[in-house]
C-alpha cells in the first residue's frame, strides 16, 4: 500500500490534471481531425472526396449551372480520407471539435456550396474550372499559355492545337 | 452447500465491458463449467465491406474495434498491397511500426487498468489511465484522433513526422517511463493485486498450445507465437527486440506480459525514430487493384490478426474475411474458469483482453 501512497501524495501536490473546459481553455492539437472545412473557390468538382468517403457524408450533384457540393456533419466519421485524397486541398479537416448540436439543429449542420462552371473562352460551352492548385500538379510552371489552354473547352482546345500545328 | 446450479452472467452485466453471455455452472461458489454465447453486437461488417471500394474500406476496417483500430486497416492494407504488388517506401515502413507500437502501448495500459478496476483497486486504475492519457495526447497531436489514427493508406502512410514532432514524441515517451515502472511494481508486488491474480485462471502450457491461443494470453503461458518475431512484417526483422514470455500461466503472468510489452513498444518506437530513413511516405498516385487473392497477418495487441482479401479487378473486394485474436482466446476460458470463484469470472475474462466487437464484427 505504501507504494501507492507516494503516488497519491504526489498527485495531491500536483493539483488537478483535467482542464476546466467549457469554463476555461482546453488543449486542441493543430492536427486534430474535426469538422470538415471546404473552400468552394479551390474545388474543381472531381468527385474524389465523394468516392473515398466511407460514410456517405459528401455528395456531389450536377445541375444546370454547374455542380453542388454537400456535406452533412451527422454522417461524417472524421476519418480525414476526403482531405487526404483531395487534389487541390479544397476540403480538409479543421481542428474544430464542437460537434454537439440540439436535436432541432440536427439537419442544419451542413455545408452546401455551388461549384460554378465557367464559360469556355472561345465558345459558349460551360466547363469545370481549372484552379491553380490543379495546374501546379500537372505543370512545373503555370505560364500564360497553360492558363489560356485551361480556359478552353476540350473541343476548342483540340481545334486550337490543330490550327497551331497545321494551319 | 453441495448443490450445483447455473448462473447467467450477461449479456448485459455490470462486470462486463461488452455484451457476451456466460452460462456458468457453479458448485457452491466454485465454477464447474462455462458456456459462452455471443452474437449480441454483430454489425455485418464482412458484408458491408463488399459494398464499399478499397479506399473506403481502409476506414471501415479501422472502425471494427477501437483499441486495436490501427491493426485492422494495417493488415487489410498489407493484404491489398500483396494483391497489387505494391512495395511501400522504407520511411513508410518505419512510420507504420511507430503508429502500431504507440497503439499497442495504449491498448495494454487500458487492459491492465481494467484489471485494477475489476480487482477493486480503483486508485490504481485511475493512475494507469492517467499515464495512458499521455499516449492519448500523443495520438491526438500527431495523428489527429485519440483512437482512430488513420495512419495507413494503400501504398504507404498518410502522415509524416517532422523534427518537432519527433522531439515531442520522444519527450512524451520519456515522460511515462517512470510512472509505468512504478505501476509495474505495484501490479507485480501489491498484496491486493497479487491475492486476486496469482494462481487465478490457470492456462497450462499444453492447453495453450492445444487451443492455439494467441498474443499475451499465450505468452503468459510461455508459448512464443509473436508474429513480429516468427513471421516478421514491415521492418520488425531489422529491429532488435526479445519476445516477452512469462511462465506463471495465470492472470498475473498475462498482466505482466502486457506491462513489459509497454516498455518493449516504447523501445521499438525509439529504435524506429533513430533509424528513420528519409524519403517519400507513399507511392505516387492512386493504387489499381488487379484480380487476385491476398492474405496478411500481424501481431495486434491481443494477438495474431489475419486478413484474407479477394478482388475481381473492380474497385470493390469480392470477399473479405478477418480472423481476430479474441476468437481463438475465448475458447481458453473453458480451461481457465473451472475451479475458480464466481467473483473471479470477470477478472479471468478480462485477462484474455476480450474484444467482442472485433470478434462479432
Amino acid at each position: 500500500m505504501a507504494q501507492f501512497f507516494t503516488i497519491a501524495l504526489r498527485n495531491f501536490l500536483k493539483g488537478p490534471t483535467t482542464d476546466p473546459y467549457p469554463f476555461g481553455e482546453t488543449y486542441t492539437p493543430e492536427n486534430y481531425r474535426g469538422i470538415i472545412a471546404y473552400s468552394p473557390e479551390l474545388c474543381i468538382g472531381c468527385g474524389t472526396c465523394e468516392y473515398v468517403c466511407p460514410s456517405g457524408a459528401i455528395k456531389l450533384r450536377h445541375h444546370e449551372s454547374g455542380m453542388n457540393f454537400s456535406y452533412w456533419l451527422s454522417t461524417c466519421c472524421h476519418c480525414g480520407n476526403c482531405g487526404y485524397y483531395c487534389p487541390t486541398d479544397a476540403v480538409f479537416n479543421s481542428n474544430d471539435f464542437h460537434t454537439a448540436r440540439a436535436q432541432s439543429e440536427k439537419y442544419d449542420a451542413t455545408i452546401n456550396d455551388d461549384i460554378a462552371s465557367v464559360q469556355c473562352s472561345r465558345c459558349d460551352a460551360m466547363i469545370p474550372r481549372a484552379v491553380d492548385a490543379l495546374l501546379a500538379r500537372a505543370y512545373d510552371e503555370i505560364t500564360d499559355t497553360v492558363r489560356h489552354r485551361a480556359s478552353l473547352c476540350p473541343d476548342c482546345r483540340r481545334l486550337e492545337q490543330f490550327e497551331r500545328m497545321y494551319l | 452447500m453441495s448443490e450445483t446450479y447455473r448462473v447467467p452472467v450477461g449479456p448485459i452485466h455490470i462486470a462486463l465491458e461488452e455484451p457476451v453471455y456466460f452460462k456458468v455452472k457453479v458448485h457452491g461458489e466454485s465454477v464447474e463449467d462455462v458456456d459462452i454465447l455471443s452474437g449480441f453486437v454483430h454489425r455485418g461488417m464482412e458484408a458491408l465491406v463488399l459494398r464499399r471500394n478499397f479506399l473506403q474500406n481502409m476506414i471501415i476496417t479501422e472502425r471494427t474495434c477501437s483499441l486495436c483500430s490501427n491493426n485492422h486497416p494495417f493488415t487489410y492494407i498489407m493484404a491489398v498491397e500483396k494483391i497489387a504488388g505494391v512495395r511501400i517506401p522504407p520511411r513508410a515502413e518505419y512510420l507504420r511500426v511507430i503508429a502500431d507500437e504507440v497503439k499497442r502501448a495504449a491498448s495494454h495500459l487500458f487492459n491492465v487498468s481494467m484489471l485494477a478496476h475489476l480487482v477493486g483497486f480503483h486508485s490504481l486504475m485511475t493512475q494507469t489511465m492517467e499515464t495512458r492519457e499521455v499516449l492519448q495526447d500523443v495520438k491526438e497531436s500527431i495523428w489527429g484522433n485519440r483512437m482512430d489514427l488513420g495512419a495507413n493508406t494503400i501504398g504507404g502512410v498518410k502522415y509524416d513526422l517532422d523534427k518537432e514532432q519527433i522531439r515531442y514524441l520522444i519527450k512524451q515517451l520519456n515522460l511515462i517511463k517512470k510512472p509505468i515502472r512504478e505501476l509495474t511494481n505495484i501490479y507485480s508486488n501489491n498484496r491486493i493485486v497479487r491475492a486476486r491474480t496469482e494462481g487465478v485462471g490457470l492456462l497450462p502450457k499444453e492447453d495453450a498450445v492445444r487451443l492455439g491461443v494467441v498474443g499475451p494470453t499465450a505468452r503468459g503461458s510461455g508459448v512464443n507465437n509473436d508474429i513480429r518475431a516468427i513471421y516478421p512484417y514491415v521492418v520488425y526483422d531489422k529491429l532488435n527486440f526479445e519476445v516477452i514470455l512469462e511462465d506463471g500461466c495465470d492472470v498475473r503472468a498475462r498482466a505482466l506480459v502486457r506491462l513489459r510489452e509497454v516498455f518493449q513498444a516504447i523501445d521499438l518506437v525509439e529504435q524506429c525514430l533513430r533509424g528513420l530513413p528519409d524519403g517519400p511516405v507513399t507511392t505516387p498516385g492512386l493504387p489499381r487493384i488487379p484480380e487476385g487473392e491476398g492474405v496478411a497477418r500481424t501481431e495486434a495487441p491481443r494477438g495474431e490478426l489475419f486478413f484474407y482479401v479477394k478482388s475481381n479487378g473492380t474497385d470493390k473486394p469480392e470477399r473479405m474475411k478477418w480472423r481476430v485474436p479474441t476468437y481463438l482466446n475465448w475458447e481458453a476460458l473453458k480451461v481457465m474458469m473451472p475451479g475458480n470463484k464466481i467473483a473471479d469470472i470477470s477478472v479471468i475474462f478480462n485477462s484474455i483482453d476480450p474484444c467482442i466487437s472485433c470478434t462479432e464484427r
